[in-house]
């Protein structure tokens, strides 16, 4: 099968772009059946044959997930874990897994690893929250985000440059970056015992407070979901219609109808889900947290670099060989660098939620750098990404987090005393070596 | 680059001919030092004028490191005096002893191109297992018993480890990074409440485990252990050296052999006059600690088990090109199983040593157990051990762990605070990982 690859003298050039397009796909998922299918019925037959091949994608972790909510829902008292209140709840907790696991994909698709995403998340939500300070330099919101980003992702570039032009392992400069970004997090908060928070009084501080807090009433909800899932229906089936005149291989349409629904009824459900009052009799919370289309915008985002731009291609390109990437012309040190810089950027954005989820205090008991990158890594692998580069998406990383997020907070609601802080660290590293074990075992059978 | 005519005879002898025990020495002795100066020099001087060749050539072994711990150590003494005072100076050994351990535990993971995150936590576990075991309301057992479970216990836990990644073949990144996941939880359930200590007086077995770390030899026995140490290791030298000149092997010159014995001798006697200076603020505290003794011992040993054995050649031979040992007929999964099961075992060492250092353990000192595995390898690729296997020793792991300790301590006596200590370290690893890449830049690339 991959004989044709080794045909191709290397360095022939020209056709570089579209051989590494190839190159991607066949990194990603060896064969993808929408380019053999031609009704639902083979594309279903080809899915199956390729979960049976070893290539089940986001399956595992959506059944994981499933799997975890039902059990947990059984085990709970009163059967409370999927209750509305619980779920929002949880999406928060997860949120900032979430984006840096999505950040930590984009490193591990190079193959490379960082270390640093934990202290640099720290370090963009403090610097936020020390810029919209006031008495204090009092910057706008978006100024401060702007910054927070522009900073952290100055830091990652700067790693990425040690890595990708000294060739010195990722591994040891990120984790140098861990020690010297947690210090420095603690210098920008002003001593180890600070707090930065935010005055929710002040407008401008009270929208980074408002990023998870905040909730968007369910009406403007409904009518957002049916523009988005109007406008992303629409652009997906004219791009299929488009391909189909111009005799392009395209999945058949009833497929297509089938994605766009599922997407309206997932939308739908959430939808459902945060219009239930969550509050009291007394007091109504309804609504959607403004933080779920954040992390939809930030999912959205990166599948299209990875999946539509020719940088992501690249990105694929070098994690599924860098050697040939680099003979096809890519510029390893400049994809390298940049993947590194637009981590650490995502990271930051994480970093700013995970503040706001905790009502906006920041404190250096907010997170340990340290644990929250172990989780971090922990949420892509358990999402379905390689650590061996090439293989993974960023909804494998949004999956992965929402996996760990929900554990945690399932064993929470357990009232198993002592025994619950042990178990949110057995739960996930339990799962995380299955999750791997299958990944490896899996890859055995196909034969890899 | 392959066509570098260094590595040309591996290639020519075709693989699995038979010589295999043969073969995988000489590769392991490729894979640490290219050309040991010791094979070609039949004098002093030529000895050294090879050794610097060596150096140039980007085999620089422990230099850097060494050269290291003097800047650092004339850098603190200028800013203090109090830095090489003989009370600091234990307490900068007593401090690093732990990074020094799990360094060591490190590179055995190293060494095979591995990496093992839960050392940190092995460690963790195995200090609280022990300090639960000899609770008098509690197990109230012996304390060398619990020792022996706690021991036993991280060593099993590591086996299981190094089983996961060479049988099913799982990454160990994720292996060890899942294991220390668990380790947490199980520690913190084997603590049960908030606190365990051994710090009463009143019972025999926590007064043992207490003065493992905080006790000492007399400065009497301290000089007779001394002398008998390095009476030991002289003879030892000594006659080995003999043995090989008598059957004419190529042997090091003989005044080299006399400079080490020579220099184990000078380092010897200033480490014990400087433990025998009494270094208490009232009463009297001097002679060398027990955990001197301890680290040295497990540096002799995994030293000795690393260079001198067939399992150590093998573990380089993995860590050279794992599938070259497999097909010189190395059973891999058995070497990588019990490197991953010693690298527990000595995390499990350090435990015991964090369990009488700490005094009581929470489950705050469980979880700061985790972040030494961070700075356990941060010491040995200081020390000057490679992340990609079959590169480094395990008394890199010894230096590196004292010159983070000796940066950690330096930087506590001026008054830095503890974030400015961080930066510090992160700043010495970057440089150490730089300076490792470019004397590797410098030497002729193999492979």
């Amino acid at each position: 099968m991959t004989a044709d690859r080794g045909e191709t003298p290397a360095g022939t050039a020209g056709a570089g772009t579209a051989d590494l397009t190839l190159d991607a796909t066949v990194a990603e998922a060896d064969l993808p059946p929408q380019l053999v299918a031609q009704s639902l019925g083979e594309y279903m037959r080809a899915s199956w044959l390729r979960i049976r091949g070893g290539n089940s994608g986001v399956l595992p972790v959506i059944l994981a997930i499933v799997i975890v909510a039902v059990v947990f829902e059984i085990i709970t008292p009163e059967h409370a874990y999927l209750r509305p209140s619980n779920l929002v709840y949880i999406f928060g907790l997860s949120t900032v897994y979430m984006i840096l696991a999505i950040a930590e994909t984009v490193v591990l698709l190079i193959a490379e690893v960082d270390l640093s995403v934990g202290a640099v998340a720290l370090i963009g939500g403090a610097i936020a929250f020390k810029l919209v300070q006031q008495p204090g330099p009092n910057w706008p919101w978006w100024a401060a985000i702007l910054a927070a980003l522009a900073i952290c992702g100055a830091f990652g570039a700067l790693q990425g440059a040690l890595v990708s032009l000294l060739r010195i392992p990722s591994f040891v400069v990120t984790l140098g970056g861990f020690l010297l970004f947690s210090g420095i997090l603690i210098i920008i908060l002003g001593g180890a015992d600070s707090t930065v928070s935010l005055n929710t009084e002040v407008p401008n501080q009270n929208f980074i407070y408002d990023m998870v807090q905040g909730l968007i009433s369910p009406v403007i909800g409904w009518i957002v979901l049916a523009l988005v899932v109007v406008g992303a229906g629409a652009s997906q089936w004219r791009r299929e219609a488009a391909r189909r005149r111009r005799n392009l291989v395209t999945p058949p349409r009833s497929l297509t109808a089938i994605r766009i629904a599922l997407m309206a009824i997932v939308g739908a459900a959430v939808v459902i889900v945060c219009s239930v009052n969550r509050g009291t009799s007394l007091k109504h919370v309804t609504g959607i947290p403004w933080v779920i289309p954040i992390v939809l915008v930030v999912l959205a985002a990166w599948t299209l670099v990875l999946q539509r731009t020719r940088y992501g291609r690249y990105i694929y390109a070098i994690g599924g060989n860098p050697e040939s990437a680099r003979r096809a012309g890519v510029s390893l040190p400049k994809i390298r660098i940049w993947a590194f810089a637009l981590c650490s950027a995502t990271a930051a954005l994480g970093g700013i939620l995970l503040g706001s989820f905790f009502f906006g205090q920041y404190s250096t008991n907010t997170a340990d750098p340290g644990q929250l990158v172990l989780y971090t890594v922990a949420a892509s692998v358990i999402g379905g990404v390689s650590l061996f580069g090439g293989r993974g998406k960023a909804i494998h990383g949004v999956l992965g987090g929402l996996l760990i997020g929900g554990i945690a907070y399932g064993v929470s609601l357990l009232n198993l005393g002592s025994l619950s802080t042990p178990l949110t660290y057995i739960l996930p590293g339990g799962v995380l070596l299955i999750a791997v074990l299958i990944d490896v075992q899996s890859r055995r059978g196909a034969g890899a | 680059m392959s066509e570098v005519p260094v590595t040309a005879d591996p290639g020519e002898t075709p693989a699995g001919t038979g010589v295999g025990t043969a073969d995988l020495t000489l590769d392991a002795t490729a894979a640490t030092a290219d050309v040991p100066a010791e094979l070609l020099a039949q004098s002093l001087g030529q000895y050294f004028r090879a050794s610097w060749q060596r150096v140039r050539g980007g085999n620089a072994g422990v230099l850097p490191v060494l050269l290291a711990l003097v800047v650092v150590a004339i850098g603190f003494q200028i800013a203090n005096s109090k830095f090489l005072g003989a009370q600091n100076l234990v307490n900068l050994f007593e401090q690093s002893s732990i990074y020094m351990l799990l360094a060591i535990a490190e590179i055995f993971a190293l060494l095979l191109g591995e990496i093992d995150l839960s050392v940190g936590l092995v460690m963790g576990m195995s200090s609280v297992v022990v300090a639960e075991l000899v609770q008098p309301t509690g197990a109230n057992w012996p304390w060398w018993a619990a020792i022996i479970v706690a021991l036993l216990a991280s060593t099993a836990f590591g086996a299981l480890q190094g089983t996961l990644v060479s049988r099913l073949k799982m990454p160990s990144f994720i292996v060890t990074l899942g294991g220390l996941l668990i380790l947490e939880g199980v520690a913190i359930i084997v603590l049960g409440g908030s606190l365990v200590g051994i710090g009463n007086g009143g019972f025999k077995n926590e007064v043992y485990l207490y003065n493992i770390f905080w006790g000492t030899f007399s400065p009497v026995v301290s000089w007779i252990l001394l002398v008998v140490l390095v009476g030991a290791a002289g003879g030892g030298l000594w006659l080995q050296d003999a043995r090989k000149r008598r059957r004419g092997l190529e042997t090091a010159p003989r005044s080299l052999v006399a400079m080490k014995i020579g220099l184990i001798a000078v380092a010897g006697i200033a480490i014990v006059a400087i433990c025998n200076v009494n270094r208490a603020h009232a009463g009297t505290i001097e002679g060398v600690p027990f955990i001197i003794a301890i680290v040295l011992f497990v540096l002799v040993a995994s030293t000795v088990l690393l260079q001198r054995t067939r399992f150590g050649r093998y573990v380089y031979a993995i860590g050279g090109n794992p599938e070259a040992a497999r097909r010189a007929g190395v059973r891999l999964p058995v070497i990588r199983t019990w490197s991953f099961a010693l690298a527990g075992l000595i995390s499990g060492i350090a435990g015991v040593l964090f369990a009488s250092w700490q005094v009581s353990i929470t489950t705050n000192i469980i979880k700061a157990a985790n972040s030494y595995v961070l700075l356990a390898v941060a010491a040995a690729v200081i020390g000057g051990t490679s992340l990609f296997g079959g590169r480094g020793k395990t008394i890199h792991g010894v230096l590196g762990g004292l010159v983070i300790g000796a940066i950690y301590n330096g930087l506590y006596l001026l008054g830095v605070s503890s974030q400015w200590i961080d930066v510090a370290v992160a700043a010495v690893l970057i440089a150490a990982a730089i300076i490792d890449v470019l004397s590797r830049r410098g030497a002729p690339s193999r492979a």
